[in-house]
């Protein structure tokens, strides 16, 4: 569209699994009669030979020849039509809907603005009391919110927006100042990718107490009011304040996630970090005494109940060794209070020094590190090291240290990359578990601020 | 025997509150009152969850070239896997059919929605149209 409103003409080519996407991705930046053109799904597995075959083809949405299609594309003259100009405001409906308790979950659900479990409907009544959980001003704007920063639309939002998301979710005003924080990091909880992407949502600071989140026994379960309905709340925001979630336009996830209904809202177990461990958010700069909310993006979790022969701190090593998910290059690990105590009597003084311990002492698999250095896998064979010696190191362990932040592909290399491991203490102590995922941190956000 | 529900309830739990609020509780107050129980349900009034979408500005399209003959097509991957190579096919089938269309291949830079800067200022430059390939 760049191109287009630069004076050139253009032919963007989509796989028909998109088409809707597509579309509505046009008609949402302007242009909702931008000549694309469809190609058969998928594309990535068809040979050269079989590419070109698509090309002396037809279009599998107008049936019409590709090639000529595309050429059309580019020099076929306008219409009327797709020479309009003017604005368009989007309607969301009217400001309330009448009806009973009944017809009114029916339309709510029906019309996606839920995660299709029953709410609490939100009357204005309800609204006002949640809006005494804040002293910031109804009509206040916190930010806007999309499934897709920079590919799908940003909606704005404010306070009372949230409120009445609030309310749905279950809420009390008490819960808020969190969900009012989630919500100013403008991150949704329904990323569009085709990926599934996962989100989890951790508190520290003195609001785990004051609102009774549990950290305890079944710290990651449906076991504690807020848990339960903060990373309800997220979700349901992200549908109705940022258009997110809907199936085929703002969300591709082809194999979804079931940690979208609640987001791993959790709260970490602060009260029992072995000495020199820092919560997590003094770790990324706030106070102690500070009530903060973080977000953290992934995909999966594993669940590990094993009893090794070796200290837990090994075994984790070896388990990130052989880790392998979309995202390959950082890791949450979620601790029982129990394992982080070893950890400490084993020498590990602090989060930091375990991480760097982690980072640096694990290994990458021959078959993953030569699928993803493709480059390097060349110059091996052509006896250039390290790569030769890696090449004679046959199937084994690769000593390639993964985790690391070295920058994005294509960008600067940092010099002094840092270890791209969190951690994170929580549980209730009752047996030494604990749980790794490619969970990369996002962001924090004061919940102090919403109080 | 009549039986007292609240103290058989209470035994097993069930605060007096909540027998309070039960409408066979209700219904049972008001039979005594002599008024007939009302089962229609009630209307309520609820609020739009939803938040403020961007007005959209209609973009008019870029006015067409009256031929692809003797011009620069721009052929540009946005970095999803295979898009190189199927751009790859559509340079040769310009070889093929309409050999005076020049054919410059780029992949765009960054993730599939940056901008590219660098790019735009060469087709502004250089070029005349532009093919780009492809949501997966």
């Amino acid at each position: 569209m760049q191109v287009e409103k630069m004076g050139f003409p253009t032919a963007p080519l989509v796989t028909i699994a998109f088409k809707d996407l597509a579309k509505s991705n046009a008609a949402s930046r302007g242009m909702p009669l931008e000549r694309v053109c469809f190609l058969p799904h998928p594309m990535t597995n068809k040979s050269d030979e079989e590419m070109y075959k698509v090309l002396e083809g037809n279009d599998p949405v107008t049936n019409k020849p590709l090639m000529p299609e595309i050429i059309a594309a580019l020099t076929q003259p306008l219409t009327a039509d797709e020479k309009k100009t003017g604005t368009i405001s989007p309607d969301i409906g009217p400001p309330t809907y009448v009806g009973t308790q009944d017809e009114l979950q029916r339309l709510y659900c029906d019309n996606n603005l839920t995660d299709f479990m029953p709410i609490i409907l939100p009357t204005e009544e309800k609204v006002e009391a949640m809006l005494k959980g804040t002293s910031h001003k109804p009509d206040e704007v916190i930010g806007k919110l999309s499934a897709a920063q920079g590919a799908q639309p940003s909606w704005t939002f404010t306070v009372r927006h949230v409120a009445i998301n609030a309310v749905m979710a279950g809420a009390s005003p008490e819960h808020l100042p969190v969900i009012l924080a989630i919500s100013s990091t403008g991150q949704p909880s329904l990323f569009s990718s085709t990926s599934s992407f996962s989100r989890m949502v951790m508190l520290n600071g003195p609001i785990s107490d004051q609102i009774k989140m549990n950290y305890g026994i079944g710290a990651m379960g449906p076991f504690a009011e807020p848990n339960a309905v903060i990373g309800r709340a997220w979700t349901i925001l992200s549908k109705n304040l940022g258009g997110c979630g809907v199936p085929g336009l703002s969300y591709l996830g082809t194999l979804g996630s079931n940690f979208n209904y609640n987001n791993l809202c959790i709260a970490e177990t602060e009260n029992r970090l072995p000495d020199g461990w820092k919560p997590f958010h003094v770790q990324k700069g706030f106070k102690a005494d500070e009530s903060v909310v973080s977000i953290f993006s992934g995909w999966s979790l594993n669940n590990v109940a094993w009893f090794p022969n070796m200290p837990y701190h090994e075994l984790i090593k070896n388990w990130l060794t052989h880790f392998f998910s979309f995202g390959t290059t950082a890791a949450t690990l979620l601790l029982d209070p129990t394992i982080a105590r070893e950890a400490k009597e084993k020498g590990f003084n602090s989060k930091e020094e375990l991480s760097d311990y982690w980072s640096k002492n694990s290994k990458t698999p021959a078959w993953l590190y030569w699928d993803q250095h493709q480059r390097e896998l060349k110059q091996g064979q052509q006896g250039v090291e390290p790569y030769a010696s890696y090449l004679k190191m046959g199937d084994g362990e690769i000593p390639f240290q993964r985790f690391y932040r070295r920058g994005r592909p294509g960008g600067p290399v940092d010099a002094n990359p840092k270890s791209s491991i969190e951690i994170i203490v929580l549980g209730g102590e009752t047996n030494t578990y604990w749980a790794g995922g490619d969970f990369s941190y996002v962001t924090s956000a004061s919940i102090d601020k919403w109080r | 025997m009549k039986i007292n529900r609240r103290k058989l309830l209470s035994l097993i739990g069930v605060s007096p509150a909540v027998l309070a609020g039960s409408p066979a509780l209700a219904d049972d107050k008001k039979k005594k009152n002599g008024k007939a129980a009302s089962h229609g349900p009630e209307k309520i009034e609820v609020l739009n969850p939803k938040g403020m979408p961007p007005a959209v500005q209609l973009v008019p399209m870029a006015p067409r070239l009256d031929t692809l003959e003797g011009k620069t097509v721009f052929l540009v991957s946005d970095g999803f896997a295979g898009a190189d190579r199927f751009l790859n096919q559509i340079a040769i089938w310009f070889q093929k059919n309409m050999p005076s269309v020049k054919t410059v291949y780029r992949l765009k830079a960054g993730s599939y929605f940056d901008d590219d800067p660098k790019l735009m200022a060469e087709i502004k430059a250089s070029g005349n149209a532009m093919i780009m390939a492809y949501g997966h």
